[in-house]
C-alpha cells in the first residue's frame, strides 16, 4: 500500500486504465441509460474491502445491553470499506458512486473475522458541474440506477450513504421470571425495550450522520438484523439509507401514465 | 387533477365524524384492480371464501390398477363444495361472480382440502339477478377486465382431475428390459390416459354451462407425496364464452420498458400480496 | 409497564430520534418521488414493538383441555354425554359447536369433539399488534406528523419459542398546507397506489388487522376419517365431507372477517390481506388461525372513475 491513498498497488494500476476513457461497471444496460438521461456518465467499478477481526466481549446472561466494542467493530470496519471505495472514486474523478452494495463475507480460514465490502459504481456529471457531497468527497448512494434517476427528477440529489448500527445482547430471563408468567397473556417489557433501545440507537446514529453531512433528510431507509456469528441472543441492528439534499432544480417528474400491461 | 387539493379535501373529511348508516365491507382488490374495474363498469362487492374438506378412505393409495376412483371423487366433492360456498356467499353479499380467486388444493393421505379466497364482484350499483347463480373465476382483476373489454364474460370454474396407480411392469419384463432403450408403452399409455381423463373432466364442466373456451388453465401433476406409485393430475381454469356483441380486439401499444423489474403498472403481479 | 413514563409509552431514545434534525423515511425512491405531488411531507421512519408471551404456548395441551386431553383424562370425556369441559372456551360471543360421538358406543376410542374460538388468543394477538401500533402512532406525534403511510407489520418469535415480538413501521408524513384537526391517519399504501386511492376519492383512516384462532378437537368420527376411516372400531355410515373439519376452517375465516368488520364502521377495508396458518396442538387437536389485514378507507367524494388504462406490449 502507498502512503497517499490506502490503496493496494494493482487498484491504481486498474484505475490507471480506466482513466483512459474505458469504463467497467455493474448498471445493467437500462440502468446505463438513465444514469445517462440524469446527465452522468460511469467512470468505472470501484469498491473497498476490509478484514477485520471483530473482538469479544463479555455478555452478563441476565441483562439487556449494548456490546459497544462490537457495535465499534461493526461500524469501522464498514467505514473502511467505504472510504476505501470513496478513495478509488476520488481516483477516477468521480462526482459519486451509485448503486453501492454492502456486504459482510465470512471465511473457514478466519475465526472472529469477517470481509467488509464496499463495491458500486463511479459517475461524473456530464456537463462539468460538481456533485460531490459538502465534505467535498464523491457522494454515496445504493440507489439503483432507476431510483438515481427518479430522484434526480424530484430536485434532490444523493449526499451519502448513512448508516448506523448497534450490537445488543438481549437478556436472557431467569427461570423465576419464566415459570411466574407461564400460561399468561403478557408483554414482557424488558425485552420491547431492549429492541426498542437497540433500534432507536441504531437510527439515532444514523440520522447523527445524515446531520453531519448537512443532508435533509434520507431515503429508503433499511432496518437488518443480523446475529452473525454470535448466536441467538446477541444481534446487530443496522439502519442504512442514502441521506439526500433539496437541490436548486425544480422537480420535473412527468405524471405517470396509467397501463395495462399484456406481458407476462 | 391537482393531486394536493384532493389530498387536502380527504384530510377535511378525516376530520369530520365518520357518515352514519353506511355499511362496512372487505376487499382484496388493489387500488389498481379497483380503478380496473371500475374503467369497465364493475365494482367489488366483499371478500368471500369458500372451504371444503373430503374424505379419503383408508388403503385407496395402496396398490392397485387402473384409477384411483375414490381419491378422484373425493377431489371433485371438495372443490365443488369449496366452489358452491363461496357461491353462496358471494350471492348473500350481493355479487355477481367472483374474481381473482386464489385456489389452495392441499392432498393428504385422507382427506383433501380445497380452500378458496376471493373479491365478489358486480356491475356497479347492480345487485345480483335472480335465477342465475353467481360464476366462480380464477381469473385475476385484471384478466378479467380486459376479457370483459373484449367481449366475454366468464362463466364458472371448470375443473378436472384423475388420480391413478402408476402400472407396474412385472420382474420378468422388468429384466428383458433392462439393457435397452425401448418406450415403456404401458407407462405412457396409463399417463397419457389419466391427463386426457381430468382434461376431458374439466372440459364436460365448462361444455355443461355452455362455454365457448377455458382460459388460463392450470395443469397439475405429479405423484403423491405420501405414496410414489399414485400420480395425479389436475387442471382448473375459467370457463368462458364470447358475449352478444362477438369479440372486440385491444389495439396494444409498444412500450420498451427502461425499469429491470418491469415495476410499471404492476396489474399482472396485484394479488393484494405487493409486499 | 415500565416502558411508560408520564403520559408517554416510549422509551427515552425514541424521544431524543424524533427531536431533531434530518428526516428519515424507508420510502423507496419511487414512493418517495410520488410524495411531492400529494403534498406529503416525510418527517420521520416511525416504529413501535410490543414483545408478548403467548400463554397459551406455555400452557400445552393439558392446559386447555381442560385435564381431558392427557393420557390419564381420557374418561372425562369418553362417551360421556353433555359439552366437555373446556374451562376456557365458555366465552358467550365465541363461536363453539360440539361435535357428539355419532355412533352411541362408550368407549376410549369414541369421544366427544369439539370446535370452539380461542378468543384469549385473539386478544392476545391484539393487545400486542395493539401496543405496537399505538407506540407507532405515538412516534408520528410525536415528530408532528399527520398521517403514517407504508406501514409494515410483522410478528415474528424471538429468542424464546414463547415470545412474539410485534413489529410495526412506517414513514410518519406532514401534509403541507393543512390547518385543520384531524385524527392521525395510517395505511399499508405508499406512492402512486396511495395517489390514486386519493384520487379515486377514498381517504386512508388507519391500518386494520385481526386474527381469529379456532381450536378442533375431533370427535371419533372426524378422527377416524382423517385417518382414513379404517380403524377397527369404525361402525359409521362413510362420508365424503368431514363437516367437522370444513366447519372449523370455515368458521375461522368468517370470524376474522367479523373481528376486522367490527372496527371498520361504515368504512371500507381496502386492499385486504389474508392468511391462513394451521399447526398440531398436540394431544390430537388443531389450530387454526386466520389474519386479515388492510387499509380503512373512506369515502370523500363520488368513485372517480378514471379512463381505461392504455394496453401495453412490452418490446424486451
Amino acid at each position: 500500500m502507498t502512503q497517499a491513498s490506502d490503496l493496494p498497488d494493482a487498484t491504481s494500476h486498474r484505475l490507471e486504465e480506466l482513466e483512459h476513457g474505458l469504463f467497467t461497471s455493474d448498471l445493467s444496460v437500462n440502468e446505463f441509460l438513465l444514469v445517462k438521461h440524469a446527465g452522468f456518465h460511469p467512470v468505472g467499478f470501484v469498491m473497498g474491502s476490509s478484514i477485520y477481526h471483530i473482538g469479544i466481549q463479555a455478555r452478563r446472561w441476565g441483562k439487556s445491553q449494548e456490546l459497544n466494542k462490537l457495535t465499534e467493530a461493526m461500524y469501522n470496519a464498514r467505514e473502511l470499506a467505504m472510504t476505501r471505495m470513496e478513495e478509488e472514486a476520488d481516483e477516477l474523478g468521480a462526482d459519486g458512486v451509485v448503486g453501492v452494495r454492502l456486504d459482510v463475507n465470512y471465511y473457514e480460514w478466519g475465526r472472529d473475522a469477517a470481509e467488509f465490502i464496499a463495491m458500486g459504481t463511479a459517475v461524473k456529471a456530464e456537463d462539468g458541474t460538481s456533485y460531490r457531497n459538502s465534505l467535498g468527497k464523491p457522494f454515496t448512494s445504493d440507489l439503483s440506477g432507476q431510483d438515481f434517476w427518479t430522484l434526480m427528477q424530484t430536485g434532490h440529489r444523493p449526499q451519502a450513504l448513512v448508516m448506523g448500527t448497534c450490537v445488543f445482547h438481549i437478556a436472557h430471563r431467569g427461570l423465576a421470571q419464566t415459570l411466574g408468567t407461564v400460561g399468561q397473556n403478557v408483554e414482557l417489557p424488558n425485552f420491547t425495550q431492549a429492541l426498542y433501545e437497540a433500534r432507536e440507537l441504531a437510527m439515532t446514529r444514523m440520522q447523527d450522520e445524515a446531520n453531519r453531512l448537512g443532508a435533509t433528510g434520507i431515503v429508503g431507509v433499511r432496518l437488518e438484523e443480523k446475529s452473525h456469528q454470535w448466536g441467538s441472543h446477541t444481534i446487530e441492528f443496522l439502519a442504512l439509507g442514502t441521506g439526500v439534499t433539496k437541490g436548486t432544480g425544480e422537480a420535473s417528474l412527468p405524471v405517470p401514465t396509467t397501463i395495462i400491461s399484456l406481458d407476462h | 387533477m391537482d393531486l394536493r387539493a384532493e389530498v387536502r379535501r380527504a384530510m377535511a373529511a378525516l376530520g369530520q365524524p365518520p357518515p352514519r348508516g353506511g355499511r362496512g365491507a372487505t376487499s382484496d382488490l388493489s387500488i389498481d384492480e379497483a380503478l380496473l374495474l371500475h374503467s369497465v363498469g364493475w365494482e367489488p362487492v366483499e371478500l368471500v371464501t369458500g372451504v371444503s374438506v373430503t374424505s379419503v378412505p383408508w388403503g385407496v393409495w395402496t396398490w392397485g390398477q387402473g384409477e384411483i376412483a375414490a381419491a378422484s371423487s373425493a377431489y371433485a366433492k371438495a372443490m365443488a363444495g369449496a366452489a358452491a360456498r363461496m357461491g353462496d356467499e358471494c350471492a348473500r353479499a350481493g355479487g355477481l361472480g367472483t374474481v381473482g380467486v386464489r385456489i389452495s388444493v392441499e392432498i393428504h393421505p385422507y382427506h383433501i382440502e380445497v380452500a378458496l379466497v376471493g373479491s365478489a364482484v358486480r356491475p356497479v350499483g347492480k345487485s345480483a339477478g335472480r335465477g342465475r347463480a353467481p360464476f366462480v373465476s380464477d381469473l385475476s382483476a385484471r384478466d378479467f377486465c380486459l376479457l370483459h373489454s373484449s367481449g366475454w364474460e366468464p362463466l364458472g370454474l371448470a375443473f378436472g382431475a384423475s388420480f391413478v396407480y402408476a402400472p407396474r411392469r412385472t420382474a420378468l419384463t422388468t429384466f428383458g428390459q433392462a439393457g435397452q432403450n425401448v418406450e415403456l408403452t404401458n407407462f405412457t399409455q396409463a399417463m397419457y390416459q389419466a391427463r386426457e381423463l381430468a382434461m376431458e373432466r374439466m372440459q364436460r364442466a365448462a361444455l355443461a354451462w355452455g362455454a365457448g373456451g377455458v382460459v388460463s388453465v392450470v395443469m397439475g401433476q405429479g405423484p403423491m407425496a405420501f405414496a410414489a406409485h399414485a400420480v395425479g393430475f389436475t387442471a382448473w381454469g375459467t370457463a368462458v364464452r364470447v358475449g352478444p356483441d362477438g369479440h372486440r380486439h385491444l389495439e396494444p401499444t409498444m412500450v420498451v420498458p427502461l425499469d429491470d423489474a418491469a415495476v410499471m403498472f404492476q396489474a399482472s403481479s396485484l394479488r393484494g400480496e405487493d409486499a | 409497564m415500565t416502558l411508560a413514563g408520564p403520559g408517554s409509552d416510549l422509551p427515552e431514545a425514541a424521544g431524543q430520534r424524533l427531536g431533531t434534525g434530518a428526516w428519515s423515511s424507508g420510502l423507496s425512491v419511487a414512493d418517495f418521488a410520488a410524495c411531492g405531488p400529494m403534498g406529503l411531507r416525510p418527517v420521520a421512519l416511525v416504529q413501535g414493538f410490543c414483545a408478548m408471551q403467548w400463554g397459551w404456548y406455555a400452557a400445552g395441551p393439558g392446559l386447555t383441555r381442560g385435564g381431558w386431553g392427557g393420557p390419564g383424562g381420557a374418561g372425562g370425556g369418553g362417551g360421556g354425554p353433555g359439552p366437555a369441559p373446556y374451562a376456557a372456551a365458555t366465552e358467550s360471543r365465541g363461536y363453539n359447536e360440539s361435535w357428539p360421538c355419532p355412533h352411541g358406543i362408550a368407549s376410549l376410542e369414541h369421544r366427544w369433539g369439539s370446535n370452539y374460538e380461542q378468543p384469549w388468543v385473539e386478544s392476545a394477538w391484539s393487545q400486542g399488534f395493539g401496543s405496537a401500533y399505538r407506540r407507532m402512532v405515538e412516534e408520528a406525534e410525536q415528530a408532528g406528523a399527520h398521517g403514517i403511510i407504508d406501514v409494515v407489520d410483522d410478528a415474528s418469535y424471538m429468542t424464546e419459542q414463547s415470545v412474539v415480538e410485534f413489529h410495526v413501521t412506517g414513514t410518519a408524513v406532514a401534509v403541507e398546507d393543512h390547518e385543520g384537526q384531524a385524527p392521525l391517519w395510517s395505511t399499508y399504501l405508499a406512492g402512486q397506489r396511495l395517489a390514486k386511492l386519493f384520487e379515486a376519492g377514498m381517504a386512508p383512516v388507519s391500518v386494520a388487522a385481526g386474527l381469529s384462532s379456532v381450536m378442533m378437537w375431533p370427535n371419533c368420527q372426524t378422527e377416524y376419517l382423517l385417518g382414513g376411516g379404517g380403524g377397527s372400531m369404525w361402525v359409521g355410515p362413510y362420508q365424503d365431507e368431514i363437516t367437522q373439519v370444513t366447519n372449523a376452517e370455515t368458521a375461522a375465516r368468517r370470524l376474522v372477517r367479523a373481528a376486522v368488520s367490527a372496527q371498520l364502521g361504515p368504512d371500507i377495508l381496502h386492499g385486504a390481506r389474508f392468511s391462513v396458518s394451521r399447526r398440531a396442538a398436540g394431544g390430537g387437536g388443531h389450530v387454526i388461525e386466520c389474519t386479515l389485514r388492510g387499509t380503512r378507507v373512506r369515502h370523500f367524494k363520488d368513485f372517480d372513475p378514471l379512463p381505461p388504462p392504455t394496453p401495453t406490449v412490452r418490446l424486451s
